[in-house]
């Protein structure tokens, strides 16, 4: 019973997990050997959506701390991804406070904005405020492939959502 | 209008200031702290650089373990190639292959040396004859869409200081550019921010190695009316006192762009260049 208790606590932590091992874990969603211009953030799909539909599964101190790590691993200057994965859930937690029932369009097109004013602070502070350059057309490349992906991983983290979530009707 | 401006007011106060029962901290206190870290560590306070530096060499530790799983599945992969004796005949065929480029390369290093490249040629410090090299395993090569480099074993307690050259067999890669107690991070050549003085040809054409983001650095600054041909190796020129010159970078491509001798996302080890050309440089 104890175990099964474990199970289920492990699998409820899911997305906080996945986000610190993709923060501080080599793997990364740079494919630029079948695509030079492929690149997406999940990071940022998984903070807008679990923020979103499951606030308590990311806590925000959470994000924070995963934001660090980030920029540890990253070479980036430190707070620079925490601040842009805090403007995600800055936006999420707004948009779960003004609507009621979402469907993924709107999810997607709220996404948008989320993404944008994230990776826009990104640019402006990396470009203004450190000695490293990012190319901003690199930027719009993985602002566009995050976009473009994160319906497909809506409906993955949907469908996670529906297993941890207990049945109201059991 | 005016409802809708206080709805407006009401979520967005709520999305900042709001804890639920999740959550041990406001939105608007992580912003602040964020900021405050991001200022601290920009404007590199005194106090900042130590704390970084426990900080980096305790995560990256931490990142090569928890990256171990993504290192075996290759390695699993090439047990299986060593079943059917692939691998020791790939092994054999790159060394010979190696050998063979080597001695090109010796080759047509010494005839530009001879022909063109006379300072190189009577400098006591050659690419060559330098023994002071340090070898370092790679801990982490996450890609970046936006920074090229990779995180290397060695610190300041081997020596290492800011700016060195790192190579790849005999192939330049990169320089170091941030220092830990215990690790270092090495920005490769193909990255935005890399610019190298090199030189190539039999003319010995001297020019500016662009990274690029991509996989192929440019050429940059090259004489006016000049139109880079296909195939030409290119060296390090060590114009800025900092690489020693000759080191073999890549070769010419027809789009003008250099294709790099070492795959920068093939790297388990690299060595270190120690030698000190020019201290100031660092």
């Amino acid at each position: 019973m104890s175990s099964y208790k474990l199970i289920t606590k492990i699998i409820n932590l899911g997305p906080l997990l996945l986000l610190y091992y993709l923060s501080i874990s080599e793997i990364d969603t740079h494919f630029e050997n079948f695509f030079e211009i492929l690149s997406f953030n999940i990071q940022l799909i998984i903070i807008y959506f679990w923020v979103l539909k499951r606030p308590e599964a990311l806590g925000s101190g959470h994000i924070f701390f995963a934001g660090l790590i980030n920029d540890v691993v990253m070479g980036f200057p430190l707070g620079l991804s925490s601040l842009s994965y805090l403007i995600i859930s800055l936006v999420a937690t707004y948009v779960k406070n003004m609507t009621v029932n979402t469907r993924i369009t709107t999810d997607w097109f709220t996404f948008f904005i989320a993404i944008f004013f994230s990776n826009v602070t990104f640019f402006i502070l990396l470009s203004n405020f450190s000695d490293i350059r990012v190319s901003l057309t690199e930027v719009s490349y993985n602002t566009f492939f995050t976009l473009i992906f994160f319906p497909f991983f809506w409906f993955l983290f949907t469908y996670y959502n529906s297993i941890i979530t207990p049945d109201k009707n059991a | 209008m005016s409802s809708s401006r206080d709805d407006f007011g009401i979520a967005f106060r709520s999305a900042l200031l709001q804890r639920g029962a999740a959550q041990k901290f406001s939105l608007v206190s992580l912003i602040f702290i964020a900021i405050i870290v991001f200022i601290l560590d920009v404007y590199g306070f005194a106090f900042m650089k130590p704390i970084r530096s426990i900080i980096n060499d305790g995560i990256y530790r931490v990142s090569l373990v928890a990256s171990s799983p993504s290192r075996i599945l290759p390695k699993a992969t090439a047990s299986v190639s060593n079943l059917f004796n692939l691998k020791n005949e790939n092994e054999n065929l790159k060394k010979a292959l190696e050998v063979y480029k080597q001695k090109e390369l010796s080759v047509e290093y010494l005839t530009n040396q001879n022909k063109n490249l006379r300072k190189i040629l009577e400098s006591e410090e050659s690419f060559l004859k330098k023994e002071n090299m340090i070898l370092s395993k790679v801990l982490i090569d996450k890609s970046s869409p936006y920074l090229k480099s990779i995180i290397i074993n060695r610190g300041s307690k081997s020596g290492i200081l800011k700016g060195m050259p790192v190579m790849d067999k005999d192939y330049l890669i990169g320089r170091v550019v941030e220092i830990n107690y215990l690790s270092s991070r090495v920005l490769l050549l193909n990255d935005l921010n890399s610019r190298i003085p090199v030189t190539f040809g039999e003319e010995g054409v001297q020019g500016i190695l662009k990274g690029n983001g991509g996989s192929k650095p440019v050429l940059e600054y090259l004489p006016e009316g000049y139109t880079v041909e296909e195939g030409i190796d290119v060296f390090t020129s060590g114009k800025d006192g900092i690489f020693m010159p000759g080191s073999p970078i890549g070769v010419t491509t027809s789009e003008g762009d250099v294709k790099l001798f070492s795959e920068s996302s093939q790297l388990s080890f690299v060595k270190v260049d120690l030698t000190q050309q020019n201290e100031e440089a660092f």
